[in-house]
């Protein structure tokens, strides 16, 4: 069997055992693509490392063969970070699951990549603990994954994004060195940069991260959680405006739009949400319990002021988990509506909300796309969503050019393409959206310090030189993409 | 220092860069010069001109300012629209960001790393280039911006500061809790820390005369007023020294520890040696000699701690526990990548 290999499969065989070397065709159709399902493309094999040492040992052996990899944790990105090319070895963390260290004095957990984020909560939760960065995909996606890429979700409003919650890593290098930056006791000696923080995004560019420490956060002593839904958007939008300005700092504050309101009470995710309603808001207070009546009679005012339809307070966990639920759910009741979802990742300024979804909806139109919006309001991270055919070529060139309308709306609103999912693949060709020559080669020349040789995720984040042409060829790549690797 | 440059924008900055004036020191008020390095015969090169308030955006809680801002000013301005930048430190906004010398200032308080969302900034050569967004969420591209925190002006001087603001609380009292010896201090100093909703601001000072647990609360009046009574905190002045000084021939070392390790940390130094510590971990401590710093600096490792002289003779500054090899080498290359020439100093 290890005769017919050819000579690299053969050596990362030697090393870490059949099983863990996948490279038949049929077998690598599970890597093909991330949640970004319109780029497509089937790795030259995948390794499965158990530890630090396996991931440096098999980084050394492709640096040695000149040979690109790229790190993936569930691969749940949405912008096709961890989608590798055809001539590239998926090094998969997935089976590096352990929690090494907690320390409930200090506040510290260390984790192997391949953590689930919502294992590691459930970890601690005995010790009145949890792991703030929530991403909607918390049940499955990895602490290896959300490090490489920043990650967000709902309660980032109060907590932050990832990078807020990292002290430091172990690094696995390009050319399988290690280092170490940052520890328990801060990501920054006085006398070093900070180097976890611009690690933290880099869409697994920089080198691999085999230990990660983060910060835990206390759990509140109270929690509340509000919906209320309302007959216009424009009344949600201000209902957010107006409590972010009176000082309020709510765990979380979402909006779900009709589209997705009728698709999430249509699914299992059925939360009860109102589908006359034009839009739903959902506020989580976690405060003090001494405030608690406070700051929900004062929230409950905001939605009067605005006119709320009906306002449903969650007084127990099962009440709170099915307000969630419709929320965490709603990417995957999507799923009713055609057979693949762009998931867009737009940010403006809060302030700018209402303007900016009246666009969105205007560029829907151009497009004759199917469009649902639910989002961070707190953030002004809006995460427009287009429900397409991918095995409709027109379709899906049609889905990528409002996409590209819709992000171009939010940087000229002030904003960015990006407020969670990353570059990756996706949107290469809309960072020169945001950045100009000098910016993307002061960035080159920082990723070129962890990867001189390029060859850790080759392609992602920054364009090619030269690439700005590339802009206008987008759907035509997507359609080249399509057609070298069919759509099952 | 020689000679000094005064630029009042970026593109008179990036100008002065390119007319190649030899090496370079940057300065933003000049508060934290005397914890840099020595820099004989760098020209001295002030951002203070560059001190506006570019944009403040109030119901976005965002703002963009020259990193030349004095805090002060920025200060005022927030509390017209119950706004605050969360950080310890006076100065210019620049350097508040490129010293980092307090970092949090409470356990999972924020860091200047959280509350710098974007800059423009200059590299020695003269290109101007941007990095991160002006809105409170954007991971589009590489994080340099990030670079700057702690960066003491060696990688690229920035010019304009994209910053997360955030609400003033609607009440807020300082505390201060005197007559403790340093493992009463500790233990309230780590009870503090370790509540759901920590102090604001939190600081540890400790020496031969006894130890001091010093902070600020802050939310809703309800809260203040029944966090101070649980714990038995009296109001008290507001921290406003966050260092230590060194008297010659001593030395200020500063470093990180993880808090539970301070006990540790303490018992490391002779006996009475003045400690400071902050919420989120950051410590000084002056010793009375290089000898005494060379002795503790030996020893942290061992409770995986890490600090550098921050004050003492030029020569001495920015010493300290070694660095992880890797850590050490990928510092060296982005001073190689960002100023080959080593303009910068």
């Amino acid at each position: 069997m290890l005769a017919a290999m050819p000579p690299l499969e053969q050596a990362l065989t030697a090393l870490l055992g059949s099983p863990r070397v996948i490279s038949s065709r049929d077998a690598l159709l599970a890597w093909e693509c991330d949640g970004f399902t319109i780029h497509r493309s089937r790795p030259r094999a995948v390794v499965l490392p158990e530890s630090t040492a396996e991931v440096a040992a098999v980084v050394r052996l492709l640096h040695a063969a000149k040979v690109p990899f790229v790190p993936r944790g569930a691969g749940t990105c949405l912008s096709g970070g961890p989608t590798a090319g055809a001539e590239a070895v998926v090094i998969d963390l997935a089976r590096m699951r352990k929690v090494l260290q907690i320390s409930t004095e200090d506040l510290y957990a260390i984790v192997q990549p391949g953590v689930v984020n919502l294992d590691l909560t459930t970890a601690v939760h005995g010790f009145g603990l949890h792991y703030a960065p929530d991403p909607s995909s918390q049940s499955v996606c990895t602490i290896g994954g959300n490090f490489a890429e920043n990650s967000g979700g709902p309660h980032c409003f109060k907590y932050g994004m990832t990078t807020d919650h990292v002290l430091g890593a172990l690094i696995v290098l390009p050319d399988g060195t290690l280092a170490r930056i940052g520890d328990a006791a801060g990501p920054r000696p006085p006398h070093a940069y900070d180097l976890p923080g611009v690690f933290c995004g880099s869409e697994g560019t920089f080198g691999i991260a085999t230990e990660i420490t983060v910060r835990l956060c206390r759990d509140q002593q109270a929690i509340r959680t509000l919906l209320g839904s309302f007959s216009t958007m424009s009344a949600a939008c201000r209902t957010v405006g107006d409590i972010v300005g009176a000082g309020l700092v709510p765990a979380a504050l979402e909006i779900l739009d009709q589209a997705t309101i009728r698709a999430v009470e249509a699914s299992v995710y059925r939360a009860g949400y109102p589908e006359d309603a034009a839009a739903v808001l959902l506020v989580e207070l976690d405060v003090p319990v001494e405030v608690l009546a406070e700051e929900v009679d004062e929230v409950r005012g905001f939605f009067r002021q605005h006119g709320a339809l009906r306002i449903e307070e969650a007084e127990t966990p099962a009440d709170r988990k099915r307000l969630w639920k419709g929320r965490k759910g709603a990417f995957g009741a999507m799923g009713r509506l055609n057979t693949d979802l762009y998931v867009l990742d737009g940010v403006v300024p809060r302030t700018q909300l209402e303007n900016a979804l009246d666009g969105i909806a205007a560029i829907g139109r151009k497009h004759g796309v199917l469009l649902t919006n639910v989002f961070h309001a707190g953030d002004g991270n809006l995460h427009p969503n287009i429900s397409f055919d991918g095995r409709d070529a027109a379709m899906t060139a049609r889905t990528v050019a409002a996409g590209r309308e819709i992000l171009q709306l939010c940087v000229d609103l002030g904003g960015s393409i990006s407020g969670e999912h990353g570059i990756g693949s996706e949107k290469l060709d809309h960072v020169a959206m945001m950045y100009g020559p000098a910016d993307l080669e002061v960035m080159a020349r920082v990723r070129a310090v962890w990867n001189p040789d390029g060859r850790c995720n080759p392609g992602k984040v920054l364009p090619q030189r030269g690439a700005c042409a590339e802009v206008a060829k987008w759907p035509q790549m997507i359609a080249r993409v399509l057609d070298a690797e069919p759509h099952a | 220092m020689t000679t000094a440059l005064h630029p009042r924008t970026t593109t008179e900055l990036a100008e002065l860069l390119r007319s190649r004036p030899g090496r370079v020191r940057l300065h933003g008020t000049g508060t934290r010069q005397a914890r840099l390095p020595a820099a004989d015969g760098a020209v001295a090169l002030h951002l203070a001109g560059l001190d506006a308030i570019e944009r403040l955006d109030a119901p976005d809680q965002t703002c963009s300012v020259g990193a030349g801002l004095s805090r002060d000013v920025l200060d005022a301005e927030l509390l017209r629209h119950r706004l605050e930048l969360p950080l310890a430190g006076a100065g210019s906004i620049g350097g508040l960001f490129a010293s980092d010398d307090v970092g949090a200032v409470t356990a999972g308080g924020p860091a200047p790393r959280t509350l710098l969302l974007g800059m423009e900034a200059v590299l020695a050569d003269g290109t101007v280039f941007r990095s991160g967004a002006r809105v409170v969420k954007s991971v589009a591209g590489f994080d340099v911006h990030k670079l700057l925190v702690g960066s003491r002006g060696r990688l690229f001087a920035a010019t304009t500061l994209h910053l997360r603001l955030r609400p003033r609380p609607r009440a807020s009292v300082w505390f201060r809790r005197e007559g403790l010896d340093a493992s009463q201090a500790l233990r309230l100093f780590l009870a503090l820390r370790a509540l759901a909703v920590p102090p604001m601001a939190l600081h540890l000072h400790s020496d031969a005369t006894g130890a001091v647990v010093a902070g600020r609360i802050a939310g809703r009046a309800a809260f203040v007023a029944s966090t101070l009574r649980a714990h038995g905190l009296a109001e008290g002045p507001p921290v406003t020294e966050l260092h230590l000084r060194a008297t010659a021939p001593g030395e200020v070392l500063t470093g990180i520890v993880v808090p539970s390790r301070a006990v540790e940390l303490f018992g490391l130094a002779p006996a009475g040696t003045p400690f400071l510590l902050h919420g989120g971990g950051r410590f000084e401590c002056a010793l009375d000699s290089a000898a005494a710093t060379d002795m503790l600096l030996q020893h942290l490792p061992t409770i995986s701690a890490h600090a550098a002289v921050a004050e003492g003779a030029p020569a001495r500054r920015g010493f300290g526990t070694p660095l992880d090899p890797g850590q050490q080498q990928l510092c060296n290359r982005l001073e190689q990548a960002l100023d080959p020439h080593g303009i910068l100093v």
